[in-house]
């Protein structure tokens, strides 16, 4: 009876995840604390930005005054965290509204890019890496090397220019920059902020391929640029997989070998790839700022590094909180996966 | 076709599923689709907007008292003022109101609003004011000084003498003394903000446009206000589009996805001005980009060393190489084209003259300094240029690069050696304009704090060339202001200025060929509300990008 309430179905114990909630919690004060000193004693001036660089010294003083710049750090951070308790993010200075306000804007964006790219980098690099183990030292394996040493070595920036070049203004295949042609902005109420999403509640089946259209070819660029890394670690779990003893045994009972590289290999390196892809994941979630900066995709990367460079903080740590969330957040996931799957290491 | 691996064949498929084949339509005939950088774009108040960006945005929004001509500046045009005087003391400027006139709420505009919205700009005390505040606005004054004695009419007193030239030129020029709807901002005002965070993200203004959408760094959209009283405008929408890289702007107003692209690299606009399908309007700003010295650093302090740098400048080869499309050559404070400016006086880069002066100031090997500037173009290319020429007499500079607020920041502190830096407002066309903000100085102090005089930011001060600069806006006649103008140019080139002026700044937009009636103001007030297209005019957008 005990047992039982002490542990998850999956058998985890409860004690270990209220653990881990306090480590969670303990990590992102710690990183709220880092950020917010960095930006203060970051040479940026965010009052200038607003002023101007014309203004008197009165606005100026006036402007870092009803900034609470005036106050002692500990006393700003303390603001800070006493507004974050109550759900405050504050106000960003880029926009003028509240930073939760712009992240539910913004993200949706990034979120829906980054989920088509991983689906496409997993989707295709996953079968790559494989097949690239499964015929180590053959043509196929020397041709997804070279993919991979491609899509890891080749400027992202480069690539976006060139796609939006070829696929763009010469074949005019894909849409330009943004989310939508411009005649559609506004066409579909925003629901979700995913335009795929809201195209289709609205049934607007015009705007949903239009979004489509604009979405591929950065999805596409971005998803190569994961591939590589996917494929890569795919093949190097497979090689390891693939040299263990029950992999002979296997052979030498005679399986086909498919049966030995899916049923047998892979299945053995799906908890692997899990963490390797929700890793991926976040570092799109979190840096697709290039990209966005291409395509002028109104999304996460480019509202973080647009809010660095202006030195709004309220807006940064907000972003800071949101990308720390992210990879706590999947960490977590995949270290339970990992307890799930893997009996190992419960103990 | 044989892509060569699986992941090719995929994505070409997909391409094809998504797209269709389909090439991009061009942009609607009713609509005009404006793409640029909206990083400065930071709020819509008209008394807290910074840069140029964000005047051509309201000036769309809101109607201001009067106006000035794109094609002759110092024509002043009626707006919602039909008429104004100035009386005999040059102290009162009276404004008679167009009658009829209603904000985009549906409430009439009244002297009442327009006497609001300009005391706002002062109780507000944020960037917009600080050119009142030369003026002698304050917080206290200004509920008096601006009123209105009956309804219908404006009045607007002058707390101290100054040239009622000027005031109207700022009046007409700012875009910031404009019609803001009392009654509906007043409604939104938070703890006695005067509508401050409202007016942010949102406007309260009677112009040719409402504004229905807002998304910082993306897009905002206007679209025509139909009891415009100047009558409907022909553009039913207007949209901005936020675009971080100017390759990607090329590339979309080449397909005829934009009518017009603005802050475009100079690179993307000379290729694009070989277009048939396009046009570069050209635009001669009063911003002026300089070389500054601090005089609180010892070596700058010096006038033969200050000689010495203006003999290293190679002012014609960075003209030539690194200013086209974004500066002319231009050695004088006052903008180029006033007729109180005097011609250039013909400095060129000289080395051997140069070492010499600083032999004489006591540096023969030169010394060590450091030379701020943005990291962006054309400041990044200036200061390589200008480093490379110190070099040659024994200068040698630290190029030290940053974010306006870093390079600019360290000015205001008055905590630089060097830097490459443009400014100057110059928005007015007059000379005062341009001498206020880069040579006048009234008061040297540190503890003076007179931020917003480049003047005072180099520790430049000559008590006589302020004396001057004060005398020459009062005179009445206008032929002695001229000439006084001309010896104050002279005795500043005299003095060794701590601020060497390079160039005037132009600035280059590309618009295809079927917008019609679209005048990039000098002024950046750029006033939307007789463009159209002609679509006998258009042509069909390339069949693709030529190259980057």
């Amino acid at each position: 009876m005990t047992t039982q309430t002490q542990t998850w179905r999956s058998g985890i114990p409860a004690g270990r995840i209220g653990k881990r909630l306090v480590q969670v919690a303990v990590t992102l004060f710690g990183l709220l604390l880092l950020t917010f000193f960095i930006g203060r004693v970051m040479p940026v001036d965010p009052v200038l930005a607003i002023v101007g660089p014309d203004a008197d010294h009165s606005t100026y003083q006036q402007v870092y005054h009803q900034l609470g710049f005036d106050k002692p750090l500990w006393t700003q951070f303390g603001i800070y965290l006493s507004g974050l308790a109550h759900g405050d993010f504050g106000n960003a200075l880029l926009t003028g509204k509240p930073v939760t306000q712009d992240i539910l804007r913004v993200f949706p964006a990034t979120m829906e890019l980054a989920t088509l790219a991983i689906i496409l980098g997993a989707g295709v690099g996953i079968p790559l890496g494989v097949l690239a183990a499964a015929k180590r030292n053959s043509v196929a394996d020397y041709v997804v090397r070279i993919i991979s040493l491609a899509g890891y070595s080749t400027p992202i920036f480069w690539v976006g220019m060139m796609g939006l070049l070829v696929f763009y203004a010469w074949l005019g295949w894909v849409g330009g920059a943004g989310r939508l042609d411009f005649s559609l902005d506004g066409q579909v109420t925003r629901h979700s902020g995913f335009m795929l999403i809201d195209a289709l509640i609205a049934g607007n089946w015009e705007v949903f391929r239009n979004a489509l259209n604009h979405l591929i070819l950065p999805a596409s660029l971005l998803g190569f640029h994961s591939l590589a890394y996917i494929s890569r670690m795919t093949r190097s779990f497979m090689l390891a997989q693939l040299s263990q003893e029950f992999i002979i045994t296997a052979r030498v009972k005679g399986l086909s070998e498919w049966d030995v590289l899916w049923n047998h290999a892979f299945r053995n390196i799906l908890v692997q790839l899990l963490t390797v892809v929700a890793l991926a994941y976040g570092s799109l979630l979190e840096g697709a700022v290039l990209i966005e900066t291409v395509f002028s995709w109104p999304g996460f990367g480019s509202y973080l590094t647009s809010s660095l460079m202006l030195g709004d903080m309220n807006a940064v740590m907000g972003c800071v909180l949101v990308v720390g969330m992210i990879f706590v957040v999947l960490n977590l996931l995949s270290d339970l996966l990992y307890q799930v799957f893997d009996p190992r290491t419960k103990v | 076709m044989n892509t060569g691996t699986p992941l090719g064949a995929w994505f070409l498929a997909l391409l094809l599923t998504v797209s269709g084949g389909a090439v991009q339509a061009k942009t609607p005939p009713d609509q005009l689709l404006i793409g640029m950088n909206m990083n400065n774009l930071l709020t819509l108040d008209p008394a807290a907007m910074t840069g140029n960006d964000i005047v051509g945005i309201v000036v769309n929004l809101y109607d201001p008292l009067i106006e000035l001509d794109p094609r002759a500046l110092t024509n002043v045009r009626p707006a919602l003022a039909t008429s104004w005087e100035v009386n005999d003391a040059r102290d009162l400027i009276t404004f008679h109101l167009r009658d009829g006139v209603k904000f985009h709420s549906g409430n009439p505009v009244t002297a009442d609003d327009v006497v609001w919205s300009m005391r706002r700009i002062l109780h507000l005390n944020l960037a917009q004011a600080s050119v009142w505040k030369s003026y002698g606005f304050t917080k206290k004054n200004v509920d008096e000084m601006v009123r209105t004695p009956s309804p219908g009419i404006v009045e607007i007193q002058l707390p101290k003498p100054n040239d009622p030239k000027l005031v109207i030129y700022s009046l007409a020029a700012l875009g910031s003394v404009v019609a803001l709807d009392s009654k509906t901002v007043k409604a939104h005002e938070v703890n006695g903000d005067w509508g401050n965070r409202w007016l942010t993200t949102n406007e309260a203004g009677s112009g040719p446009f409402r504004l229905d959408s807002w998304q910082a760094k993306d897009v905002l959209n206007m679209s025509r206000n139909p009891q415009y009283w100047r009558g409907e405008p022909r553009l039913t929408r207007v949209v901005f589009r936020h675009f971080q890289e100017s390759q990607t702007l090329r590339l979309m107003i080449e397909k005829g996805d934009l009518d017009i692209a603005n802050n475009m690299a100079v690179s993307d606009v000379t290729a694009l001005s070989h277009d048939p399908a396009m046009t570069v309007d050209t635009v001669k700003k009063g911003t002026i980009y300089y070389v500054a010295m601090s005089m609180k650093e010892p070596h700058f302090a010096n006038p033969k060393v200050r000689e010495a740098v203006r003999y290293l400048i190679d002012y014609q080869g960075i003209g030539k190489a690194l200013m086209t499309g974004y500066g002319i050559v231009h050695q004088r404070p006052i903008q180029v084209g006033m007729p109180a400016t005097l011609p250039d006086p013909g400095y060129r880069l000289d080395i051997p003259r140069a070492k010499a002066l600083l032999a004489e100031a006591g540096y023969p090997d030169g010394f060590d300094t450091t030379l701020r500037v943005l990291a962006d173009q054309p400041f990044l290319n200036i200061a390589i240029a200008v480093q490379s020429t110190l070099m040659q007499a024994g200068i040698r500079a630290k190029i030290v690069t940053g974010t306006g607020n870093q390079i600019y920041g360290a000015m205001r502190e008055r905590k630089f050696d060097m830097l490459v830096g443009r400014g100057g407002s110059g928005v007015e066309p007059h000379p005062h304009s341009s001498l206020r903000a880069l040579v006048y100085n009234p008061d040297n102090n540190d503890a003076a704090r007179l931020t917003n005089f480049q003047g005072w930011r180099t520790g430049f001060y000559d008590k006589q060339l302020n004396t001057d600069i004060d005398q020459a806006l009062l005179e009445r006649d206008p032929e002695k202001q001229k000439q006084d103008y001309f010896a104050i140019q002279e005795r500043y080139d005299a003095l060794i200025p701590a601020l060497v002026p390079l160039s005037q700044m132009v600035d280059s937009i590309v618009v295809r060929k079927d917008v019609k009636n679209y005048l990039p103001h000098p002024s950046a007030t750029t006033f939307l509300r007789d463009v159209y297209k002609d679509e006998s005019q258009a042509t069909t957008p390339s069949a693709g990008g030529k190259g980057l």
